[in-house]
């Protein structure tokens, strides 16, 4: 595009001051106080492209180059990613279940009229994410739960809504943009840093299956986020000697017929099994 | 059929609405609006907004407290409820700074406490803090037999700070720390009764628990801009102690005391100092028709550990006093590896294909010395070794057909190789076996997004996979999932509707594991006028799921019992929540929150199982709340909220219910 098509923004802002007037506040407005930057990385023109024509025809969106409202969601993507796709954070944007699913930028971002402090977002960010997923909201409504609706936490603590890098546990399938912890490890560990270890006795489907394969990390109606009210119902689910699983290809063990399930000692596992995550002292996870 | 995108306007207007009455927030505190203008006032070079919501909240609580403290914790006493302060350089070159932004939630005494706070200079650097303290409480609910008590609160912080964040060699640092101190309550099984194994006259005992972890992280780290690529370079330094200690002093008969074995005097050391040196290089190119991006990390984990542990009690046979020792130390280094190359033939087409692998290897000995000063001594060497190699390969499509069509399909294969050597010694060479295996993940995917009207989208998706050797009964062999999602987006209202369905069948030679999801929800926010929004949601989450078990049940002589174990959960969640704007000055607020376990997971195999298979409960949440504007940059604020948790199961006869009045008056001002 020709370089004298660009206009610069003090020419739009002479009718739209009302976006002008606050732009100061915008992180994009840093392209405009740096001065050094070519035209079509500043200012409105910048996203929206040269606007000569647009004033020339005295307004009009089909005069904007790109007008947001008149594009489709790659064009969205796209154009944002002008800038943005080689951001660290972004390297999985094109592969994200939010692209695969055409929620782009401006689902999530309000360039012009942001309420939230940081990142542009549309909402506050625990707002944003329930207005598509209502099931999650009412996962953190539940009685054991991540305070992410207390405004505690944030989805971005664990998720990362531009796309994640294949996880390094299950069978490396991230379709619900799962971040990683510093290390490759579940975002689990950054705050349960006493459940990172390495331990000499790790208890294998941690490190296989991941965290979810015992807790329901939103929210539960089970203390501890359990993905069964009773812990010894849960072993079983996996305890039970059936061929070919576990480390040994010959079944995950069997209780031994010391556990007298009737009794309510042996119902409550991690009585003695304190250590489940992982211990450095014992291969049965005592102490 | 004709197609006209949402306008921004449109829905620009409809996000600050919605954003403005923060509608789905669930808790009564802190009120979300701000005195003072929201366009701030200018000072010198500078705009400033702010506003504080200073005031006092109190909870009476009747029922189980310690459930309320694990739900809810909310308590008495003057809180800084919230806190926003933003400072913006109107011309972008102010002198120190060119942006302060802080934002705080509960400091003073609440359970969950966080600041935010970033500060930057233009072209010079930014500052970034998140601190964050949470009150954990775990009252030992029935899961643990009700003696794993937690009081322990935890301390995060994490500082991150880019040099010269708009040139083309950007330099960061970092540092965070977490620490979780506090008392508790363990428990310990000891063999008190003259025997290195413990049998069904095995004890358990309570002992406090002081717990004390800390981690330190320093990251360092660069981008280079050049050439059109961009490098990404990160170290991080990470150091993880636990110093917890256990210790009991008194006569204690535990958890079986028909075996005359007491525990008199209780201590246990176990330090233990980890250390996760993590280097990441990551490498990207982006171009009109082609993107790539690769990355490549390395995790060097290692952890040192020493236990010492001192018993004594009495048992039958007469005092005991046994000592055990162990050190050792573990290890596990992590490699992987991406490589996701996206291709863009033409303006409507996007293919992403994108290689994972991963690397880890964990491996550790651990001397265990177990001293019976009155009869037996053990001493033995133990080593572990787990191995996992995961290659993935996933390849993506979407595909725009029309303007008011997109299509998307994937296909995902993945390989994971499994090792195991479990071993020990009494001090001599180690002669374990190595376990073997692999499984192989195929899926497909499909889905597509219509958009038939302006207003209205509708997203379909599906997923079908299958593994040919899980490695848990429960883990994904054959399963589908299945959703969709609906939505209509006009000024004045918002309709939306998603269902997905998830189901998995892990069929083995000695049972069948199978589950069974289906979610459905549906969510309105209407706006009829500026004064009013409603905003109401409904979910039901039901799991249904069949594992096999094996166990053995029996008072003397215990007998194996196979059987199914049926779980079911049925929850209905619904949300409604009102707004009213009263002459411009008065703000109500109100909402009732319900989430009802229904449970019905009656008959079963095993009827041992059958008690612990459905579990209905009801928790209530109704609450409302009054904002009035006194001045300009005061308003008043008053809110009550009401907890009711009921469960009707009652597990071992222990129910755990309670009904709380939360509330607070506050004031909320700005400078």
């Amino acid at each position: 595009m020709a370089a004298d098509n660009y206009t610069g923004s003090a020419v739009c802002k002479t009718c739209h001051a009302d976006v002008w007037f606050n732009f100061y506040k915008n992180p994009h407005y840093k392209s405009i106080a740096s001065g050094d930057q070519p035209p079509d990385r500043t200012g409105c023109e910048g996203c929206h492209g040269p606007g000569k024509a647009h004033v020339e025809a005295r307004g009009g969106k089909t005069t904007i180059p790109r007008a947001f409202s008149l594009m489709g969601p790659k064009e969205v993507l796209d154009t944002c990613l002008n800038c943005h796709a080689r951001d660290f954070s972004k390297g999985n944007i094109r592969r994200s279940q939010h692209s695969l699913a055409d929620v782009v930028c401006t689902n999530c971002h309000s360039i012009h009229k942001s309420p939230a402090a940081k990142f542009l977002l549309a909402k506050k960010q625990a707002e944003l994410c329930y207005g598509c997923h209502a099931d999650v909201r009412a996962q953190f409504s539940m009685p054991f739960k991540h305070r992410v609706s207390e405004g505690f936490m944030a989805c971005t603590d664990c998720h990362n809504p531009h796309g994640s890098f294949a996880p390094t546990w299950g069978m490396a399938d991230g379709q619900s943009m799962v971040e990683r912890a510093e290390g490759d490890q579940e975002p689990c560990l950054k705050c349960h840093a006493d459940k990172r270890g390495p331990f000499a006795y790790e208890h294998p489907p941690v490190r296989v299956e991941g965290c979810g394969v015992c807790h329901m990390p939103h929210g539960s109606t089970n203390a501890k986020l359990l993905v069964r009210p009773v812990v010894f119902t849960l072993c079983l689910r996996c305890h039970n000697g059936a061929d070919g699983f576990g480390t040994r290809n010959n079944g995950i063990p069997k209780l031994t017929n010391t556990h007298n399930m009737l009794d309510p000692r042996y119902q409550r596992c991690t009585l003695c099994h304190v250590r489940i995550h992982g211990s450095n002292s014992d291969g049965y996870f005592f102490r | 059929m004709g197609f006209t995108p949402i306008t921004p306007k449109t829905l620009l207007t409809g996000c600050l609405l919605l954003a403005h009455a923060a509608l789905a927030q669930q808790p009564v505190t802190p009120t979300p609006d701000q005195a003072g203008s929201p366009r701030g006032e200018n000072t010198a070079d500078y705009n400033v907004t702010d506003s504080f919501e200073t005031g006092y909240r109190f909870a009476i609580v009747n029922g189980s407290v310690g459930t309320y403290r694990s739900d809810v914790n909310y308590g008495d006493g003057i809180r800084l409820l919230s806190g926003n302060l933003s400072v913006n350089s109107r011309d972008g070159h102010g002198r120190w700074f060119d942006q302060i932004v802080l934002t705080t939630i509960g400091l003073g005494n609440d359970p969950y406490q966080s600041v935010t706070l970033r500060v930057e200079k233009n072209k010079l650097y930014r500052y970034d803090l998140l601190w964050r303290l949470d009150d954990y409480f775990n009252p030992g609910l029935p899961v643990a037999g009700g003696l794993h008590l937690m009081d322990t609160s935890r301390h995060m912080q994490d500082h991150n700070l880019t040099l010269l964040p708009q040139s083309k060699i950007q330099f960061h640092m970092g540092y965070s720390r977490n620490t979780q101190d506090g008392p508790a309550l363990s428990t310990v099984q000891l063999c008190l009764n003259g025997s290195l194994y413990c049998g069904t006259a095995g004890n358990e005992f309570p002992v406090f628990e002081n717990v004390r972890t800390q981690q330190n992280e320093f990251r360092l780290g660069a981008d280079v801009d050049l050439a059109g690529f961009k490098l990404t370079l990160l170290h991080t330094w990470s150091f993880f102690k636990d110093d917890s200690g256990y210790q009991e002093n008194g006569v204690e008969s535990g958890d079986n005391p028909s075996t005359g074995v007491t525990l008199n005097q209780f201590q246990r050391s176990a330090p233990y100092r980890g250390a996760s040196p993590y280097w990441l290089g990551n490498l990207n190119r982006s171009g009109k028709t082609l993107a790539v991006n690769g990355r490549i990390t390395y995790l060097d984990g290692k952890g040192n550990f020493l236990l010492n542990e001192n018993a004594f009690g009495g048992t039958p046979l007469g005092a005991q006093n046994q000592q055990v020792q162990v050190g050792g130390d573990a290890s596990r280094p992590q490699l992987t590896g991406d490589l996701s190359i996206s291709v863009f033939p033409t303006s409507s087409l996007t293919l992403v294909n994108n290689t994972s692998v991963d690397s880890t290897r964990i491996d550790g000995t651990s001397d265990y010395a177990q001293f019976n000063l009155a009869a037996e001594t053990a001493d033995f060497v133990s080593f572990r070794y787990l191995g996992l190699r995961t290659v993935a390969n996933a390849m993506d499509l979407h595909y725009r057909a029309k303007r008011w069509l997109s299509l998307y399909g994937g296909y995902h294969y993945s390989e994971r190789r499994i090792e195991d050597i479990e071993d020990y010694a009494i001090h001599g060479p180690f002669s374990g076996a190595m376990y073997q295996q692999s499984n192989t993940q195929q899926t497909g995917l499909l889905g597509a997004r219509i958009k038939p009207l302006k207003a209205m989208t509708i997203n379909l998706e599906s997923e079908a996979g299958h593994a040919n050797h899980p490695f848990t009964p429960v883990s994904d062999r054959n399963y589908i999932a299945l959703g969709g999602r609906f939505e209509y987006r006009v000024k004045k209202l918002t309709l939306g509707a998603a269902y997905k369905e998830n189901y998995n069948n892990n069929s083995v030679t000695l049972s069948s594991y199978s589950s069974h999801a289906r979610n459905y929800s549906a969510n309105a926010v209407w706006t009829p006028r500026d004064w009013f929004t409603l905003d109401a949601s409904y979910s039901k989450l039901h799991l249904d799921s069949l594992s096999g078990v094996v166990f053995f049940a029996g008072v003397d002589a215990p007998s194996p019992l196979a059987g199914n174990q049926i779980y079911i959960s049925n929850i209905h969640a619904a949300n409604l929540v009102a707004r009213f704007v009263v002459s411009k000055r008065v703000d109500l607020y109100a909402g009732y929150t319900i989430t009802m376990d229904t449970g019905d997971g009656s008959g079963s195999a095993a009827p041992i199982l059958a008690p612990v298979q459905t579990f209905p409960l009801n928790y209530q949440s109704p609450l409302a709340r009054v904002s009035i504007r006194l001045r300009e940059k005061l308003r008043w604020n008053a809110g009550w909220q009401y907890y009711n948790y009921h469960e009707q199961f009652g597990l071992e006869s222990f129910y755990q219910g309670y009904h709380a009045n939360t509330g607070y008056t506050s004031v909320t001002w700005a400078f």
